[in-house]
């Protein structure tokens, strides 16, 4: 097949956590339960949070814009149903904690849940759009990476004068254990994916488009493979990195599949290169042709700790709760609610705690999956094994960081370039010491940037 | 249900690893050595390794008393002090009184580690330290070798055909200069003699039975554990490699020069404790760099101070020493080798 290249194209470092996706990988997309309230986060991507445009007891409908800024590092929120304001309030966001949300009650009637099928034929033709209209077209359906960062599309995709873009990566790792939401993308929207991959390619102005797929993931490989064969290829070319964790961070795809290297602190761009997630890429096609904002999104709600599990397309600002109790609910063992997957993912005490346009999973562990033994027995000694410097991917020195801000020094910290960590989590799993490496340095980063916030202040 | 909900950072699994675990492989990786030293020494190695494990874990507890930790046998769940106390005996000569052994744990323990914190703040390998102190303090001791129960135990079998190296049979009797690393030295002494060494030795130092210390005879058993180690990924290649080939380096440059005056690098791996050395105890990650280049460089210390001390120095022995001298600077070694993160040092 010409558009497929085989491969065991990686990375040095990384993991091979268990990969547990066979709970949901051959759940199809299925269109989720009917909301009666959603709470829609105005800030739910990397950059300015929006300012609410609507008021409490406005009525709106869906697709609306509820939420939006100025700036140009930002990306605006829609309503996903038809209904009434019913606040705007402080809801628990994963990420930044408390923050304001639109809550929306969902009117009863006239409000059909929406297919997650759209169609896209074989024979696509981006040229029938300018890079503006595309840029335009995904800056107002609000599309973040969906990826887990959510950095606005439309930035990643606007030509940049002094950053010209060579290279498109179309991101099908999916490299978290237990999440399948972009595998079922893949192998159900496969159409669409290839006509978001064309329009982004237009946008950006990039000569070179990679779909990078694990190998872990032969059936989405060769969907993506066929349906390039079906479209005459177009220049378009899949290939096959290895499974390994995290295979998917940008960074980590971009050193595999073009053996370049991102400056430390630096973005992509910088070396001509735009990563875009295929959800996004999926999410783009619906915006550009259909003028459909990005208002649902597919998650697996998955683990050993949720009765039933799946793949639903369920509206943004849905609680995470309601679609726990879609799934039967926790078991009795269950003892952690992540959002996302278990190497990153944000564990949270919070069921109400709405979906974001980057919440691609609801993984519940027991008390099993989380290494009963393990956690329950207090941090050890380090005993300066080195584990954790062999799979950083970044080659960074995880246990002189988390120690250096153990210890409250953090200078120290930064000369061993904290900041360049991607907090992927593969020191902690493989630490026998039990240390919360990446907790260390979370803790170190935050800290250091408040200190930073009150010198320049 | 909920109340059962917990939250922490991610990552959210692991790998069920835990130190503990590292310690029960090095463990099972010096049972072919214990196994050794048992077959060639017998008794010996049936008294010192069991006691010398013990003193070391109720050394271990005392300090956690004395500390006044909350639980003072926690610590002893990692196993660490057993590895030590393992080496520690492994590392002295079979007839050493066994008084003398459990002191040197005693000292390993109390000063070589918990005297800096407990496992992971240890600036120098404890077992190392043990030895050191039993080498200083009891120099006689240290220095009286038994020959092993496999082998007539009045007579040496490489002394009875000739006098090697113009030492005197008389010499030999005394049982003092049995081991091969002293026939080297005699040889570099009077330059002669070392092929003699080479001839009959190899075989000996690398099964075992010959003089020596009680677990460092026998170069296949350690080679096995070693080799096992390497397998289940307990320890890098990096140093032992760096080690050995270092100091057989070091000894072929000698042997090329003058083959009457030293022996073979063959013997001079084989031999002594460099196995040991390189396998077991300069791969203490507590105590070695944790960077893979500052690995190497730690490793082609361990083996070239080693060769040095063999060959240039007053000992005949040099393992020891050249791992306490790494031990020390390891600190600088890791802060020489910084790593550079994947992307480059960032222009700041």
């Amino acid at each position: 097949m010409a558009f497929y290249t085989r491969g065991k194209l990686s990375f040095p470092g990384g993991v091979h956590p268990p990969q547990s996706k066979d709970l949901t990988r051959k759940s199809r997309i299925e269109a989720g339960p009917a909301v009666k309230e959603v709470a829609v986060m105005l800030s739910q991507h990397i950059g300015a949070a929006c300012q609410a445009v609507v008021k409490k007891n406005d009525e709106v409908r869906a697709g609306d814009k509820i939420g939006d800024s100025d700036a140009f590092v930002s990306a605006p929120v829609h309503s996903p149903v038809n209904g009434k304001v019913k606040q705007i309030a402080l809801e628990s966001h994963v990420v930044v904690g408390r923050s304001p949300a639109v809550i929306i009650e969902a009117a009863a009637e006239n409000n059909p849940a929406k297919q997650p099928l759209l169609k896209f034929d074989g024979e696509f033709d981006e040229n029938r759009y300018s890079p503006e209209q595309v840029c335009d077209a995904v800056r107002e359906a609000g599309i973040a990476g969906m990826g887990g960062a959510g950095f606005p599309a439309r930035v990643k995709l606007e030509p940049n004068p002094q950053m010209p873009k060579e290279t498109l990566i179309i991101n099908g790792c999916e490299c978290e254990p237990y999440i399948t939401c972009d595998y079922r993308i893949m192998l159900e929207w496969t159409k669409q994916i290839i006509a978001g991959t064309k329009l982004a390619r237009k946008a950006s102005g990039c000569s070179e488009v990679i779909i990078a797929i694990e190998d872990n993931k032969r059936r989405a490989i060769r969907a993506m493979s066929e349906a390039l064969v079906a479209c005459g290829g177009d220049g378009i070319k899949v290939v096959s990195v290895k499974t390994k964790y995290p295979q998917g961070g940008e960074r980590q795809l971009i050193r595999a599949v073009l053996k370049k290297n991102v400056p430390t602190g630096g973005i992509p761009p910088m070396i001509g290169v735009v990563v875009v997630n295929v959800a996004t890429a999926a999410a783009i096609a619906e915006a550009v042709v259909y003028g459909r904002p990005l208002t649902h999104r597919v998650v697996t709600v998955t683990g050993e700790g949720v009765a039933n599990t799946g793949n639903y397309y369920v509206p943004v600002g849905m609680r995470v709760a309601e679609l726990i109790e879609h799934c039967g609910g926790l078991t009795k063992d269950a003892v952690r609610v992540i959002l996302g997957g278990p190497m990153m993912g944000i564990a949270i005490a919070d069921l109400t705690t709405p979906i974001t346009k980057t919440t691609g999973a609801i993984t519940v562990l027991t008390k099993e999956q989380v290494g009963g033994a393990k956690f329950a027995g207090r941090e050890t000694a380090c005993i300066r094994c080195g584990r954790c410097l062999e799979v950083c991917p970044e080659h960074l020195n995880p246990t002189k960081i988390a120690h250096a801000v153990k210890n409250d020094m953090l200078e120290l910290a930064e000369s061993y370039y904290i900041s360049a960590c991607i907090e992927c989590g593969c020191c902690g799993y493989v630490c026998p010491a039990n240390i919360e490496l990446v907790g260390y340095i979370k803790t170190g980063k935050v800290v250091l940037a408040g200190r930073k916030k009150k010198v320049g202040g | 249900m909920l109340e059962n909900i917990t939250v922490s950072h991610s990552p959210h699994i692991s790998k069920p690893l835990l130190t503990r675990k590292v310690m029960i492989d090095v463990i099972i990786g010096l049972v072919p050595a214990m196994a050794a030293a048992g077959f060639y020494f017998r008794v010996y190695a049936l008294i010192l390794i069991p006691a010398c494990v013990v003193s070391a874990v109720v050394t271990e507890w005392l300090c956690n008393v004395i500390r006044r930790k909350p639980n003072p046998v926690e610590s002893l769940g990692d196993f660490s002090a057993v590895v030590t106390g393992i080496i520690l005996a492994l590392s002295v000569p079979p007839a050493l009184p066994v008084w003398a052994a459990v002191v040197g744990t005693c000292f390993a323990i109390a000063v070589g580690k918990m005297v800096f914190g407990g496992l992971g703040a240890n600036i120098f390998n404890p077992a190392m330290v043990g030895r050191a102190f039993l080498t200083a303090s009891f120099g006689m001791l240290m220095m009286t070798w038994t020959l092993p129960a496999t082998v007539d135990a009045a007579m040496p079998k490489i002394g009875a055909e000739s006098e090697v190296a113009g030492v005197t049979e008389a010499t030999i009797q005394a049982a003092t200069r049995a081991t091969p690393l002293a026939w080297s030295k005699e040889a570099i002494k009077n330059e002669y003699g070392a092929q003699e060494v080479n001839k009959q030795l190899f075989w000996g130092t690398f099964m075992g039975e010959i003089g020596g210390c009680l677990g460092e005879t026998s170069a296949l058993a350690l080679l096995i554990g070693g080799v096992y180690l390497l397998i289940r990924r307990t320890i890098n290649f990096h140093i032992p490699l760096a080690v050995l080939v270092s100091a057989f380096v070091f000894a072929g440059v000698g042997y090329l020069m003058n083959s009457d005056a030293y022996v073979s690098p063959l013997i001079h791996l084989t031999g002594g404790g460099l196995l040991l050395g390189a396998f077991f105890i300069a791969t203490d990650p507590v105590t070695a760099p944790l960077s893979t280049k500052g690995m190497w460089i730690f490793g082609v210390g361990v083996g070239a101070l080693t060769m040095l001390i063999r060959i240039v120095g007053e000992y005949p022995e040099g393992v020891m020493f050249s791992i306490l001298l790494m031990n020390a600077v390891t600190p600088l070694i890791d802060r020489f080798c910084k790593l550079t993160p994947a992307g480059g040092r960032p222009n700041v």
